[in-house]
């Protein structure tokens, strides 16, 4: 579970460094523009994975909780 | 062999200066990163080949990497990834072009930093407590149409998600009028995304003097603690990606 919570906050670092790199900043329209496939993907990706940061933690009260009261 | 533009700099070095400052800092893919400048402003760039197999989301995390770098020695303004220009004389021209535009940024967020703030919630329980909450709004039938058929039933459930909508957009109002009385003594410039999905309510971008760092990291900290129906995200500092106001056509 540890090591889920590191590789979720590692994901979440990486898609704004993206999220920021990709959408924000100076805008030039220059000679050549590139987009890849799954770049742009990128910012859906990041909704998908903060939600499921969300559930994951979620689950995680749940068990503490649980394991709490069996105590 | 294009050029791909990193980043505008502000500085008070002079170009061999800074030209012997950038050297340290390697471009994207190996390649060798220098200045252009004009007057107090200058430009940071390499030279690349793109094509659709170099292209790619480890080089636009690498490109990030050259930008976090410079900014730890420079005032800059990001530049997006994604764009090369043919030659160092076009991007000359743009320096020059833009100088008074670039410099108006620049002095936005001198010695600032940036910081994400994203606020999350869980939509079923908190849409069904704001829901409870504004009991006394409950929709009728009746307060709309004299009969009930199948299109009556269809319009009113609308109308029910349209007031529920409405109801969860001014408690994200309230939301951000709340952090921005939290954050007053600090003060930064800040920018709002209300209800990005139903799970991310908020997405907050602020510019915050250095000096003021801490005093933001714990104000942020405080106003967690006393929202624990929320979850918060808070990431920086970076460099000013979202407070540079510049489309160049």
């Amino acid at each position: 579970m540890q090591e889920n919570v590191i590789n979720q906050s590692k994901d979440i670092t990486i898609l704004e460094i993206l999220d920021r790199v990709l959408n924000k900043g100076v805008v030039i329209t220059g000679d050549i523009v590139i987009s890849v496939a799954d770049i742009d993907l990128v910012y859906v990706g990041l909704k998908l994975l903060l939600t499921s940061v969300e559930t994951m933690r979620e689950k995680r009260l749940t068990i503490v909780k649980s394991n709490q009261e069996t105590k | 062999m294009e050029k791909i533009i990193y980043a505008i700099i502000a500085s008070n070095r002079s170009h061999a200066e800074l030209s012997g400052l950038v050297k340290g800092i390697q471009g994207i893919s190996g390649s060798d990163l220098y200045v252009l400048t004009f007057k107090d402003i200058s430009v940071a760039v390499s030279d690349f080949t793109p094509s659709k197999y170099t292209i790619s989301k480890e080089l636009a995390i690498d490109f990030a990497r050259v930008i976090e770098e410079l900014s730890q020695q420079v005032i800059l303004l990001p530049v997006r990834f994604g764009t090369f220009l043919k030659s160092d004389e076009i991007v000359n021209q743009l320096l020059i072009s833009h100088y008074d535009s670039f410099l108006k940024n620049l002095q936005k967020v001198e010695n600032k930093y940036e910081f994400g703030l994203k606020a999350l919630w869980d939509y079923e329980k908190c849409s069904e407590k704001i829901r409870t909450k504004s009991a006394s709004e409950v929709v009728k039938a009746g307060d709309y149409f004299s009969t009930s058929t199948i299109h009556t039933n269809y319009l009113l459930e609308k109308i029910k998600k349209h007031r529920m909508e409405d109801a969860l957009l001014k408690h994200v109002e309230a939301l951000v009028e709340e952090i921005l009385r939290h954050l007053a003594e600090i003060n930064p410039d800040c920018k709002f995304k209300k209800m990005v999905t139903n799970s991310i309510i908020l997405d907050a971008v602020f510019l915050v003097k250095k000096n003021k760092k801490d005093e933001f990291i714990q104000a942020i900290e405080v106003f967690k603690q006393q929202h624990n129906d929320l979850q918060f995200l808070l990431t920086g500092p970076w460099p000013p990606y979202s407070f540079v106001d510049i489309v160049i056509d």
